[in-house]
C-alpha cells in the first residue's frame, strides 16, 4: 500500500480523497489492468470489422441481384470481380467466422484475466490485509461494533473496493475507447445521420443518471427495511422461550408483520417509479430507429449512404453503442457503491494500532512474574482517534465517561495468588487487562520483573500470559487444536501434558475421537465445565508465568462448578496468578484478596485479615457463609448421637 | 472440472460442519402442484395478473412487429428509394413504439407487484407457522435454515414468480411470431436456421447447470471465508492473548485462496458459454450469407427477405438462450419452493386442544397475589418418547407456595419445569393447574400468568425499558419503573450510561451477566404473574448484586407459586417444599430443615456443594 496522509477520522475524507486513494489501490495492478484493456481493444476492432463484411456481403448480393452501384466502402475492400459469385461470398462467410472464432477465444482469455485479476489478485489480497490488520486492533473496536457489521467490511465492502477497480476503472476505460472507435467510425460512414442519431445519447445519460439517483436511495432503503425484518425474524427464533414463557406470540406476530408490511409497502410505492425507466429508455432507442429509418433510407435512396455498409452496418454499432451507454448507469452506482465501500474498508486500514511495540522494545521470552502497580489509573480517552468515533459512541460499555481506573497500587511477588473482588463494573476486568496490554494504562505505570510493560516485547509479554476468561471462547477445530491455539506447533505429548493438568485429560478421551474431536460451533457440544477446563489447558500449555482467570466459573452452573477447581489449583501453583471471583471457596485461595469499587482498592488483606474488618468482603462472606453455618451446625447434629 | 479442497490435516481455524441444507439438491423439476400452490398466492391481486397475462401476450406480438415493420421499411420504400414509403414507414414504426413502451410500463408494475404480493405472504405465513410450533420444534431446527427460507428461497421465488413466468410467455411467443414470418418467407431458408436451436438450447444448459453447480461450491467456500472471520471477531480477545495472529492470518489467506480457485473455476464456465453464443450469432450471419446468397441466386428469394432475415433471427434466437437461463432460474426456484413448502407445512407436534378454555384470573375479586395451584400426577415425560427422562412424578404446589428442585445436571429439574410451562406435554399422568388438566388451558392464558427468568435469558435489539416491557407491551415507563423500584434496583438500571433507554445491542452485548438478569427480572415482576418460574436464574450474577437479588427474590415470590431451580443454599433455605430429583425420580421431599434433619441424598448434596465453599 503507497503512502498515504493519514486521514483524521472525525472529519470524514472527501470523496476526492478517497478516490485518489482508490487509484492508488488501482495503481498497483496497473499491468494487468492495462492487458485487460489491450485485449478489449483488439476485441472492438474485430467487431466492427465482422459487422462490416456483413454489410459488404449484403451489398455484393443487392449488386448481384438489382445491379446497384457498389459505393466504395470504408474497408476499402474491392472484392475480386472476376471469382464466381458464390466464391466471393464463401470467402466473405469465411472471413466472418474466423473473426468470430478469434473473438471467440480472445473473449475467453479477456473474461479469464479479469477473474484472475479481481478474484485472485485484488479481494485476496485486500482481505487479507483487512483481516490482518482486524486482529491487531483493540477490543474497543470490537465492542463499538458488531460481529456483522465487521464481517461485512471484510466480505462485501472488500467486493465493492474492488468493484472501483474492475467495474469503474476499466469499465469506463473501455467505454471512452468503444464510444469513440463507434463515433469515429459512424462519423466515417455518414457525419449528418451519426449526429442525428446520437442526439438521444446525452438525453439518455442524463435520464439514466437521475433515475439511478431517485431509484437507488430507495433501493438502499429497501435493504435497510429487509435487514430489519430478517433481524427480527432471528430474533424471534433466538428469544423463542421468552416470546412463548409470556405468551406474548400475537404481539411478537404484530411486530413481524408490521416488518413485513413496511418493505412491502415501501416496494409498492416505488415499483410505478422502477418500472418507467425500462420503458423510457426503450422509446428512445426506438426514436434513434425512427431517425435510422427517416434519415437513413432518405440518404440511402438519394444514394449517399450504401444499403448494406452504409444502413445495415449503421444499424448494428447504433445497437452496440446504446449497450455501451447503458453501462454509463452501471458505472455511476459502481462508483459510489465502492466509495461507500472503500470508507470502511479505509477506516479499518487506518484505524490506530493502539498498543504496538516500543522502538528498543526489551526481548523477554522468560518472565518471572513479578507484577508491580504504582498509581496506576485509566480512562478511556476519547481524544484518541479510535476506529470509529461515531461508532464507538454508540456503544454503552465504550462510551463510559471518567476513569475506570484510579490510583492502583499493588506489588505481587512471583508466584503469588490475588484475588480480585467487586461489583459489575468496578475495573475488575481493565486491571486484569493491563496486565497483557490490552489496553495501556493512562497514569502511573504497571512493571513487570521491574520493567514497564511498555517497554516489553508484546509477543514475549503476552505468551508469558496464560488466560482464561468468563466465557472462554472455543474454536470449531478439534480438541488439540483450541488447546494448542497459542502453540500450534505443540507436540501431542505436550497437549495431553496441559490436558491432565486442567484435569480435562479424562472427559478428552471419553469424547468420540479423543483429542481430535472437532467442537461444535463455538465449543456448543462441551458442558461449561468442560469448557473451562480446555481453556485451562489452553493458558497452561505455553507454561506462562503469570495467570489472569477473569471469573472463570461465572458461567458454569453450580453443580460442574467444583469440578474445575482441582483444575484450578493445579494451574495456579508455580505462577503469579491474578484470579476475579465471588465464592469464598475461590477467594480462600488466594494470597491475598483485594476488594474494588468505582474503580479504586478499598479493601486488601488476607481472608482472615479481612473477615475481622467491617467492609464489603465481610458482607459477602457473611450472606455465603449463612449456608455454611447451616451446614457446619447439621454437621454437629450428627456428631452428638 | 475437480474442485479444488482445502487439504484436511490442515490445522483450519475452523472446521465448518456442513449444513443439511447443503446436501439438499438446488434444483427440481417443474411440477405443476408446486407451481399452482406458488401462484394460488397471487390471489389478493387476481385482477393485476389477468391483465398481466393480457399485457405479455399482446407484447410479444408487439416485440416482433416492431422488427417487421423495420424490416419492411428497410426492404420496401427504402430499398426502392419511395420518399412518401420511407416517411409514412416511420411514422407508422413511431406509433407502434409508441404504445409498445406505454404498455410495456404496467407490464413491467405488475410483475413486480406481483412478485412482492407473494414473496410478502409467504413470508408472513412462513412466521405465522413457525410460531404455533411447540418448543420441540426450535431446539432442533438450526436458526439459519429458518433464515434462509425467508431470505434467499424466498427470493429465488420470487424471480421466479416476476420474471421466469412472463419473461418466457414474451420470449416464447416472439419465437413463435418470429418463426413464422421467417417460415412464410422463406421456408427453406427458415429449415436451416431452425436446425442450430437445439444446439443452442443444449450448449446454453449444459452450462448453466455446471454454472449453478459450481456457484454452490463457491458459496460453501465463501462460508468457510465467513464462518472462519466470524470466529476470528468473536475470539478476537484470545486470538490477542495467545499472539495468534500471524498464524490466524496465514490460515485466512489460504482460505481467501481457496475460494478464489473456486471463482476462478466458475469464471472460466461462463467465460466459454459468453463467447461461444456469440460464435454461435456469427455462425448464422455465415450460413444466412452464404446460403441465403445462393437461394437469392439460384433459388427464386428476394433480396428483400434475405435482409429481413438478417434482422429477424436475431428475434428467434435470442430467447432460446433467455430461456434457458430462465429455465434454470425456475428449477431453482421449484427447489426453493419446495423447501418453502416444507417448512410451511411441518404440522406442530402438538397444539392446544379444541376443547381448551383460558385459565381464569381471580385476582381481581381474590384477594391480591393469590397464587396458582400446580399438581403433578404420576407424570412421566420424554424428549424422545423412547427415553423417559421423568417417571411417576407426583406431588402438589399449594397457591404461594415456593418449591425447590435439586439435583445434579439431567435428574429432571428442566423437564419439570418445561412440563409447568407448558413448553412440552407429558408423555403421561397429568398436569393440573387450579385442579383443570393442562391440555384443557389454552397455553397463552396461562403463560399470562407466569414469570419465567432462566440462567441464560435472551434479550432483543431495542432499549432496557423495551426488553422489560416486553412481558407486559401496554405497560407505561411509570409502571416498569415501579417495577423496578420494588425490586430495589431502580438505581442500578438508571446507573447504565442512558439508564432505562440504553441500547441493549446484539445479544445483550455491552451489559454483565447481571445486569442482564436485572432486567429479566423486572420483566418477570412486570407481568404480575401467579407462577413464577427461576432456573438458575442467579448463577451468572457476582457476589455483590447477588445479596440485593436475594432480597428482591422476597419480592418477587410473595404470593404466587414459585418453582426455583438453584443451588445456594439462601435461595433455597426459604422453600416450602424441596423436592430432590435422581434419574427423573422424586427420591425426596420436605422442607429444608426436615430434609437436612433426615441426612438422606438432599444433606449428602448439600454436603457437596457448601463443603466446597467452606473448606475450599
Amino acid at each position: 500500500m503507497p503512502e498515504h496522509p493519514r486521514t483524521n477520522v472525525r472529519n470524514k475524507p472527501s470523496n476526492w480523497v478517497l478516490i485518489a486513494r482508490l487509484f492508488g489501490f488501482a495503481w498497483r495492478y496497473r499491468l494487468r489492468c492495462l492487458g485487460v484493456l489491450g485485449i478489449q481493444l483488439v476485441l472492438l476492432t474485430m467487431g466492427i470489422f465482422g459487422l462490416s463484411f456483413t454489410g459488404v456481403g449484403i451489398d455484393y448480393i443487392r449488386h448481384q441481384v438489382m445491379h446497384t452501384p457498389i459505393s466504395p466502402n470504408r474497408l476499402h475492400l474491392a472484392l475480386p470481380a472476376d471469382w464466381p459469385r458464390m466464391r466471393v461470398l464463401e470467402l466473405l462467410a469465411g472471413l466472418i467466422m474466423g473473426l468470430a472464432l478469434c473473438r471467440g477465444v480472445l473473449n475467453y482469455i479477456y473474461n479469464i484475466s479479469v477473474n484472475i485479476l479481481v478474484q485472485q489478485k485484488l479481494v485476496v489480497d485486500l482481505r487479507g490485509e483487512v483481516y490482518d490488520k482486524l486482529q491487531r486492533l483493540s477490543f474497543r473496536f470490537f465492542d463499538a461494533n458488531t460481529t456483522g457489521s465487521i464481517i461485512t467490511r471484510v466480505t462485501s465492502d472488500v467486493q465493492a473496493v474492488r468493484m472501483f477497480v474492475d467495474q469503474v476503472l476499466i469499465q469506463s476505460l473501455i467505454m471512452a475507447i468503444s464510444l469513440t472507435v463507434y463515433v469515429v467510425y459512424m462519423a466515417n460512414l455518414n457525419l449528418g445521420l451519426t449526429l442525428a442519431c446520437l442526439a438521444t445519447t446525452p438525453v439518455l445519460i442524463i435520464i439514466a443518471v437521475l433515475f439511478s439517483r431517485r431509484v437507488e436511495p430507495a433501493y438502499a432503503y429497501n435493504r435497510t427495511l429487509v435487514e430489519r425484518m430478517v433481524q427480527y425474524f432471528t430474533e424471534s427464533i433466538q428469544g423463542i422461550a421468552v416470546t412463548k414463557g409470556f405468551g406474548r406470540e400475537p404481539e411478537n406476530r404484530a411486530q413481524f408483520d408490521a416488518a413485513n408490511r413496511a418493505v412491502f409497502e415501501q416496494q409498492y410505492g416505488i415499483f410505478w417509479r422502477v418500472s418507467l425507466f425500462s420503458p423510457t429508455v426503450g422509446f428512445l432507442t426506438h426514436v434513434n430507429t425512427v431517425v435510422l429509418l427517416g434519415y437513413g433510407g432518405w440518404l440511402v435512396a438519394h444514394n449517399q449512404l450504401p444499403f448494406g455498409a452504409g444502413l445495415v452496418v449503421f444499424a448494428g454499432l447504433l445497437d452496440q453503442f446504446s449497450g455501451q451507454v447503458n453501462n454509463v448507469v452501471a458505472v455511476v452506482n459502481s462508483v459510489q457503491q465502492s466509495l461507500i465501500g472503500a470508507r470502511r474498508v479505509f477506516e479499518i486500514l487506518d484505524a490506530p494500532i493502539e498498543v504496538k511495540n516500543a522502538p528498543g522494545a526489551i526481548a523477554r521470552p522468560r518472565l518471572e512474574g513479578a507484577v508491580r502497580f504504582e498509581h496506576v489509573s485509566f480512562a478511556y480517552d476519547h481524544s484518541r482517534p479510535s476506529a470509529s468515533l461515531s461508532a464507538v459512541l454508540a456503544s454503552p460499555v465504550a462510551a463510559k465517561e471518567g476513569s475506570i481506573l484510579t490510583d492502583i497500587n499493588l506489588d505481587v511477588k512471583p508466584g503469588q495468588c490475588v484475588a480480585i473482588l467487586g461489583a459489575t463494573g468496578a475495573g475488575k476486568s481493565v486491571l486484569m487487562g493491563l496486565i497483557p496490554r490490552f489496553h495501556d494504562v493512562t497514569g502511573g505505570r504497571l512493571l513487570i520483573d521491574g520493567i514497564d510493560v511498555r517497554q516489553l516485547n508484546l509477543d514475549d509479554l503476552r505468551r508469558n500470559i496464560g488466560l482464561v476468561f468468563q466465557e472462554s471462547f472455543l474454536f470449531s477445530n478439534t480438541v488439540a487444536a483450541n488447546i494448542a491455539f497459542g502453540h500450534p506447533s505443540a507436540t501431542p505429548a505436550q497437549i495431553e501434558k496441559a490436558a491432565r493438568i486442567a484435569a480435562a485429560h479424562e472427559f478428552i478421551m471419553r469424547l468420540p475421537d479423543g483429542y481430535d474431536t472437532v467442537l461444535g460451533e463455538a465449543g456448543s457440544s462441551l458442558s461449561g465445565g468442560q469448557r473451562q477446563r480446555l481453556a485451562i489447558a489452553r493458558a497452561v500449555l505455553l507454561e506462562p508465568a503469570i495467570l489472569l482467570l477473569d471469573d472463570p466459573t461465572a458461567a458454569i452452573d453450580s453443580e460442574t462448578e467444583h469440578e474445575i477447581f482441582e483444575a484450578l489449583d493445579r494451574a495456579i501453583t508455580g505462577r503469579t496468578t491474578f484470579i476475579v471471583a465471588h465464592r469464598l471457596s475461590t477467594l480462600r485461595r488466594a494470597d491475598f484478596i483485594v476488594v474494588m469499587e468505582n474503580g479504586r482498592i478499598v479493601q486488601r488483606g488476607t481472608h482472615e485479615e479481612l473477615m475481622r474488618v467491617p467492609g464489603p468482603y465481610l458482607h459477602v462472606a457473611d450472606l455465603q457463609l449463612a449456608d455454611s453455618r447451616a451446614l457446619q451446625s447439621l454437621l454437629r447434629k450428627e456428631g452428638t448421637p | 472440472m475437480s474442485a479444488p479442497s482445502p487439504r484436511p490435516g490442515d490445522r483450519m481455524l475452523v472446521h465448518r460442519v456442513p449444513d443439511e441444507d447443503d446436501d439438499q439438491d438446488p434444483f427440481r423439476p417443474l411440477e405443476w402442484a408446486l407451481i399452482r400452490r406458488l401462484f394460488s398466492y397471487t390471489r389478493p391481486v387476481r385482477r393485476k395478473m389477468h391483465v398481466l397475462v393480457a399485457l405479455t401476450t399482446i407484447r410479444s406480438a408487439q416485440v416482433t412487429a416492431l422488427v417487421w415493420v423495420v424490416a419492411l421499411v428497410i426492404t420496401g420504400p427504402i430499398a426502392a428509394g419511395s420518399l412518401r414509403g420511407i416517411m409514412e414507414g416511420t411514422l407508422g414504426f413511431a406509433l407502434l413504439a409508441i404504445v409498445t413502451d406505454g404498455m410495456f410500463h404496467f407490464r413491467q408494475r405488475y410483475a413486480l407487484e406481483i412478485g412482492e404480493t407473494v414473496v410478502n405472504g409467504l413470508r408472513a405465513e412462513i412466521f405465522e407457522k413457525l410460531q404455533r410450533q411447540p418448543m420441540k420444534f426450535f431446539n432442533e431446527m438450526r436458526i439459519g435454515r429458518m433464515i434462509s427460507r425467508i431470505t434467499s428461497d424466498v427470493e429465488a421465488v420470487r424471480i421466479g414468480i416476476q420474471d421466469v413466468a412472463f419473461a418466457t410467455t414474451v420470449q416464447g411467443g416472439q419465437m413463435i411470431f418470429a418463426g413464422c414470418l421467417m417460415a412464410w418467407w422463406d421456408w427453406r431458408l427458415f429449415l436451416v436456421v431452425v436446425t442450430m436451436a437445439p444446439v443452442l438450447w443444449f450448449v446454453t444448459n449444459h452450462f448453466r447447470m455446471k454454472y449453478s453447480r459450481l456457484t454452490r461450491a463457491t458459496q460453501n467456500s465463501f462460508s468457510r471465508v465467513t464462518a472462519t472471520l466470524a470466529e476470528s471477531v468473536s475470539g478476537i480477545r484470545v486470538t490477542q492473548g495467545f499472539v495468534r495472529q500471524e498464524v490466524n492470518a496465514g490460515f485466512f489467506r489460504s482460505l481467501l485462496a481457496d475460494h478464489s480457485r473456486y471463482n476462478i473455476a466458475l469464471a472460466r464456465t461462463s467465460a466459454i458459454l459468453a463467447p461461444l453464443l456469440e460464435l454461435n450469432s456469427q455462425f448464422f450471419v455465415a450460413i444466412l450469407l452464404l446460403f441465403g446468397g445462393w437461394l437469392v441466386f439460384h433459388g427464386g428469394m428476394g433480396i428483400g427477405h434475405l435482409v429481413m432475415f438478417f434482422l429477424m433471427t436475431n428475434l428467434f434466437f435470442s430467447p432460446i438462450t433467455t430461456i434457458a437461463n430462465q429455465y434454470n432460474l425456475a428449477i431453482i426456484a421449484m427447489a426453493s419452493a419446495e423447501r418453502i413448502f416444507w417448512l410451511i407445512d411441518i404440522p406442530p407436534d402438538w397444539t392446544d386442544a379444541p376443547a381448551a378454555t383460558d385459565l381464569a384470573d381471580p385476582r381481581p375479586g381474590a384477594a391480591a397475589g393469590a397464587g396458582a395451584r400446580v399438581e403433578f400426577r404420576h407424570v412421566g415425560f420424554g424428549y424422545n418418547p423412547a427415553r423417559r427422562v421423568l417417571h411417576d412424578v407426583t406431588f402438589a404446589a399449594e397457591p404461594g407456595q415456593s418449591i425447590a428442585l435439586v439435583g445434579h445436571t439431567g435428574s429432571g429439574k428442566s423437564s419439570i419445569i418445561n412440563l409447568v410451562a407448558k413448553f412440552y406435554l407429558p408423555t403421561s399422568g397429568e398436569v393440573l393447574i387450579d385442579g383443570r388438566e393442562i391440555r384443557l388451558i389454552t397455553s397463552r392464558s396461562l403463560h399470562r400468568q407466569m414469570g419465567m427468568v432462566q440462567q441464560q435469558n435472551f434479550l432483543f435489539t431495542g432499549t432496557v425499558l423495551d426488553n422489560i416491557r416486553l412481558s407486559r407491551p401496554g405497560a407505561t415507563e411509570e409502571e416498569v419503573r415501579a417495577a423496578a423500584a420494588r425490586l430495589d434496583w431502580l438505581d442500578l438500571l438508571e446507573a447504565l450510561p442512558r439508564g432505562l433507554h440504553t441500547e441493549v445491542g446484539e445479544r445483550g452485548a455491552g451489559l454483565s451477566l447481571g445486569q442482564r438478569q436485572l432486567i429479566c427480572f423486572s420483566r418477570a415482576l412486570l407481568a404480575d404473574p401467579r407462577i413464577v418460574i427461576l432456573d438458575e436464574a442467579t448463577s451468572s450474577i457476582d457476589a455483590l448484586t447477588e445479596a440485593r437479588v436475594q432480597k428482591a427474590l422476597i419480592t418477587l415470590l410473595r404470593g404466587r407459586t414459585s418453582f426455583i431451580v438453584a443451588h445456594r443454599l439462601s435461595t433455597i433455605r426459604h422453600a416450602d417444599l424441596v423436592l430432590v430429583l435422581d434419574q427423573g425420580r422424586i427420591v425426596e421431599r420436605g422442607t429444608h430443615a426436615s430434609l437436612l434433619a433426615a441426612g438422606g441424598h438432599y444433606a449428602a448434596l448439600h454436603r457437596q456443594f457448601v463443603q466446597m465453599d467452606v473448606d475450599g
